[in-house]
């Protein structure tokens, strides 16, 4: 009997045909308008005009170079951001003095808009790769912050019980009960502070870049380049799905005692 | 487990909790002797203290008053000699059951005896083959076995026992009682077992603390002198389980000195 939620379809149904069917059906009919001259190709060019610009931005390596660029940024970034934030997190989480000294600076400065920094950023550090890749580090620390923070603090009080119990000393607590329950959340903070980390790296590249896929993009824009432009967007787009999809089989591998993974289905 | 040489004794034990309207008596003068290698049980409603009594035994919590010792020692905290089972398994479920039960160990085991111990516990209580299963993949009866272990790895001579049957089904509870039987007549500890369940009392207990409620005290200690395998239809468990029933639902409460 097929189970109901498949509805008799095959797996393979859900898993791969159906997510592409809404963007194959929006790329015809923008395709079919573009033909039929619906939008001005100085502003909207046809998929298949951005798809040959993609292939010729690709073959040239001009594209994969701004990837590089930008990727390098974001990784800098957020090994930074998420180091500190996990830090951070388990310090206040850990210490109740900690946590009550420092509560309403991170109350304060949680709510700021990353991007109300890049002025700041440039005034402090110049315009040098630093900043740019402070950015990014503001970016992705308060995801990670917060949610190990609410992982430690959340620690079941039960599982503490067992450890005291069972005489054990500080260090065999933290490594053994307090470090692997809060994992999850901890991934739940890597994933959405990985996708803030990308998704700021063209706010990061505004500061006076001469590469990545941010500054492709301005630029593109200044000489009139609409498929460029839509090429760098799109690449945004298809590399973030990459990373989540790959943060979240890193999940899975690592927490597979965990049946119900935050990051749920890939 | 290890066969136990000290009297666990309990003298004038209170313990009241802070409330904002007040002090909250939940235990008044609780007195019990639980002898070496003796099946004890305490009895009673939701809420009578007995689970509190059992903490305070424990070393989870401190006495408002009186004194619980062991032998020669004052319990004034957690520790090894006394092992303890919750009504849940509260296995950590990033550790295989193997995993889980080797954190019972004693910290500074020899690497080789620990590894023993735990493959001969996880056989006692029926495990072997499932050392390295995650505790979502165990049945709550499995569960509940591989924290048994867990808390008979450091060889205690008292088992405190929480209403560890509780959660389980009623085919499972009576197949996991006699479980609880069987290792204890292995290993000849003291039991301390918490329960609600007047048939699982007069089938596993030597003695039955009968507790009565707000604020907890004991009402009556009944000896159970049947033999084991117990019956559950014979007539003299019958008996004492009707008089254990009136005990709860007919007489007036006077408390034991």
């Amino acid at each position: 009997m097929p189970s109901p939620r498949t509805n008799g379809k095959s797996p393979l149904f859900y898993r791969l045909i159906l997510p592409l069917i809404v963007p194959a059906l929006v790329l015809a009919v923008w395709q079919v308008l573009s033909d039929k001259g619906f939008f001005r190709t100085s502003i909207l060019p046809s998929p298949l005009a951005i798809a040959r610009t993609l292939q010729s931005l690709l073959l040239s390596g001009e594209l994969l170079g701004h990837l590089k660029t930008s990727l390098l940024r974001v990784f800098e970034g957020f090994f930074i951001g998420a180091a500190l934030g996990t830090g951070l997190g388990l310090a206040m989480g850990l210490s109740r003095f900690l946590d009550r000294a420092l509560s309403l600076v991170t109350g304060l400065l949680r709510p700021i808009p990353t991007i109300a920094w890049i002025p700041v950023l440039i005034l402090w550090m110049g315009i040098d790769e630093g900043s740019k890749v402070t950015v990014i580090a503001v970016g992705s620390f308060w995801p990670v912050f917060m949610n190990v923070l609410q992982g430690v603090k959340g620690t079941d009080p039960k599982y503490l019980e067992v450890a005291k119990l069972l005489e054990k000393n500080r260090w065999v607590v933290l490594t053994r009960v307090v470090l692997p329950s809060i994992l999850p959340s901890l991934f739940t903070g890597l994933r959405v502070g990985l996708g803030i980390a990308w998704a700021s790296v063209v706010g990061a590249e505004l500061i006076a870049a001469s590469s990545g896929i941010g500054y492709m993009i301005m630029y593109a824009r200044e000489v009139s380049q609409p498929d460029v432009m839509l090429v760098g967007v799109v690449t945004i787009g298809l590399t973030g799905l990459l990373m989540d999809f790959l943060v979240v089989r890193l999940e899975q591998r690592l927490l597979k005692w965990n049946p119900h993974p935050e990051g749920g289905r890939a | 487990m290890k066969p136990s040489r000290s009297h666990l004794k309990i003298e004038g034990v209170q313990k009241d909790y802070a409330l904002p309207q007040g002090n909250l008596p939940v235990l008044a003068g609780v007195n019990l002797d639980v002898a070496p290698g003796e099946f004890m049980v305490l009895l009673g409603k939701s809420g009578c203290g007995k689970s509190t009594l059992l903490r305070l035994i424990a070393g989870l919590e401190g006495a408002s008053q009186g004194t619980i010792r062991l032998g020669e020692n004052p319990v004034e905290g957690p520790g090894l000699e006394r092992g303890m089972v919750f009504q849940e398994p509260r296995l950590f479920p990033w550790m295989t059951a193997r995993e889980n039960i080797a954190f019972g160990l004693r910290t500074g085991t020899d690497e080789k005896e620990g590894k023993e111990t735990v493959e001969r516990y996880l056989a006692l209580v029926g495990l072997s083959g499932f050392g390295g299963a995650y505790p979502h993949q165990l049945s709550g009866g499995m569960q509940q076995r591989a924290a048994l272990a867990r808390a008979l790895a450091s060889h205690p001579e008292v088992l405190l026992l929480d209403e560890p049957f509780g959660a389980l089904d009623a085919l499972t509870r009576i197949q996991m009682q006699m479980e609880i039987l069987r290792i204890w007549r292995e290993r000849r500890g003291t039991v301390l077992l918490v329960t609600h369940d007047i048939d699982e009392a007069v089938f596993l207990g030597d003695r039955i603390a009968v507790m009565t409620d707000r604020p907890g005290t004991l009402q009556d200690i009944i000896p159970v002198k049947l033999s084991r395998p117990r019956d559950r239809s014979s007539a003299p468990f019958v008996k004492i389980r009707r008089k254990i029933y009136n005990e709860f639902f007919q007489t007036p409460r006077k408390r034991v000195k």
